[in-house]
């Protein structure tokens, strides 16, 4: 699993002018707008998706044939790119948040736990981004996937107002405004409770993965 | 080494069913026309691809029961693969040397220089010969036991391929015990470095025989309509119509020679193998 990890990373590190030009981007947000979440959850969001990027590099040309036929297995495989996600996501999330929090010191728009929360908040959603793409990527490839995940995500978007707009019609409740009324210790234990959720998801999906990649013809 | 027994694929118009073996210290050719089975074979035996019956044994262990320690021991080639062309060699040193525990990163390193292959240019910008020579480096540098190569020398000019086929030789004077199964459709790379042959066609093996006894028993006698005739035929395989009469295969060479001395017969290649062997009709 170390040696496709070390493969990872060197095909990520191709595409370090893009990384770079996304940082400026973010930092060029954070520095001329008010606005700095947006930019914390952009970056981790880019960088999460760089991950992806190298199922394709893997493909290209056929490549996988070759890759399995190496010291691996098909389980190990699909490990490592989730462990590969994990690992670059939660990497940019730490940085971004002590980007964020540097920023909201100077510009004093956003409490720090107003900011901490935010974040947290991002990193489930990260998670479960990840367990949405990863089997897509692994079962259409490169150009294919791309299309059926934004058709998924699309799905999901329509499943989440639909719940939002439902609950409000047959149970008026108003989702949005739970959320946005709760006191900040049951947030934190939301915020908990939705990354235990996610980590589950992305359990789930990494099973899905492996299934998908053992029955693959290569 | 390797043994297939009864080896099933079926595709939508095409049929294997392919056994073959390889002995330790041996080095065995497949050889066959593009879209014989060769690929599909090797694809079947590293696992790739599902099989739908027979047997793969290599090293007297189920291919289902390998485990990544076992293919260490494999070194593979395959035609249309290799490490993601993005890649360089400087990228793939630290890669092979976490994934084989006994990968010989000086050895690697001293024959990347002798065939003057740049370390630090991507894969995919290499010519065909230098791609050729890395996929076989790759396979030799991690003390493998089996080699598996699909058309090692597929596209290659004489220099390139003369020098890969040395790369083999070295392999192979290592270590008595190594062996390789080799496919190609370039028969005298496989002349001048295999012990046995195999020859596959539409899916099954239509003839294994020693290289040695295939270049020196077998044969191509000539014959017009009348000589045909009173041929005695129990030692021809195949036989072909031609503009002068028939030319058949034999694989009892001197048989003919003795008591069809006016016979013209003309020592078989195995190029003329396997022609015969695809395109004359069964005796």
């Amino acid at each position: 699993m170390k040696g496709l990890l070390v493969k990872d990373f060197k095909l990520m590190k191709l595409q370090k002018n893009f990384f770079l030009l996304i940082l400026v981007i973010a930092i060029g947000m954070i520095v001329f707008t008010n606005d700095v979440t947006f930019p914390l959850a952009f970056l981790i969001f880019i960088v999460s998706l760089f991950t992806l990027s190298t199922v394709s590099y893997d493909e290209f040309d056929n490549g996988n044939a070759f890759l399995f036929t190496l010291p691996i297995t098909r389980t190990s495989y699909v490990m490592e790119k989730y462990c590969l996600g994990l690992l670059a996501g939660c990497g940019t999330w730490i940085f971004a948040t002590i980007l964020g929090m540097i920023a909201t010191v100077f510009k004093g728009t956003l409490t720090i736990t107003d900011l901490i929360m935010i974040a947290l908040l991002i990193l489930p959603i990260m998670i479960v981004i990840q367990a949405i793409m990863l089997p897509f990527q692994l079962k259409f490839g490169g150009e294919k996937g791309r299309i059926a995940m934004i058709g998924a995500f699309g799905i999901l978007a329509i499943i989440g107002i639909m719940v939002v707009k439902g609950a409000k019609a047959i149970f008026n409740v108003d989702i949005v405004n739970v959320f946005n009324t709760l006191p900040t210790v049951s947030m934190g234990m939301a915020v908990i409770f939705a990354i235990i959720i996610a980590l589950a998801i992305l359990l789930v999906s990494m099973k899905i993965s492996i299934s998908i990649m053992n029955k693959k013809e290569l | 080494m390797l043994k297939i027994e009864h080896l099933k694929k079926h595709y939508n118009n095409f049929f294997l069913d392919c056994s073959l073996e390889i002995m330790q210290g041996c080095v065995t050719g497949l050889i066959g026309q593009n879209g014989a089975g060769k690929s599909t074979t090797f694809k079947s035996i590293l696992g790739l691809i599902s099989i739908d019956g027979g047997n793969i044994t290599i090293f007297g262990k189920d291919i289902k029961d390998f485990t990544t320690k076992d293919k260490e021991e494999l070194g593979i080639v395959l035609s249309d693969s290799g490490f993601s062309g993005y890649l360089r060699i400087k990228d793939i040193i630290p890669v092979l040397q976490n994934m084989y525990s006994k990968f010989d990163k000086s050895f690697f390193i001293e024959q990347v220089q002798r065939f003057q292959l740049p370390l630090d240019k991507k894969i995919k910008d290499f010519s065909t010969g230098m791609k050729a020579k890395l996929k076989v480096l790759i396979a030799i540098s991690h003390n493998a036991k089996l080699l598996i190569l699909d058309e090692p020398t597929a596209g290659l000019d004489v220099i390139a391929r003369d020098e890969l086929l040395e790369m083999l030789r070295e392999f192979l004077e290592k270590d008595e015990e190594r062996s390789i199964l080799i496919s190609s459709h370039i028969s005298s790379d496989l002349e001048s470095l295999c012990d046995d042959l195999y020859m596959i066609h539409d899916g099954k093996i239509i003839l294994h025989e020693d290289t040695d006894v295939l270049l020196s028993d077998y044969a191509l006698l000539k014959v017009d309509e009348k000589q045909y005739g009173e041929l005695d035929k129990q030692f021809i395989l195949r036989s072909k119509k031609e503009v002068y009469g028939y030319s058949c295969l034999t694989n009892q060479k001197q048989y003919y020679m003795e008591n069809y001395p006016k016979i013209a017969i003309q020592k078989g290649t195995i190029d003329e193998v396997i022609t015969m062997m695809v395109r004359g009709n069964e005796q």
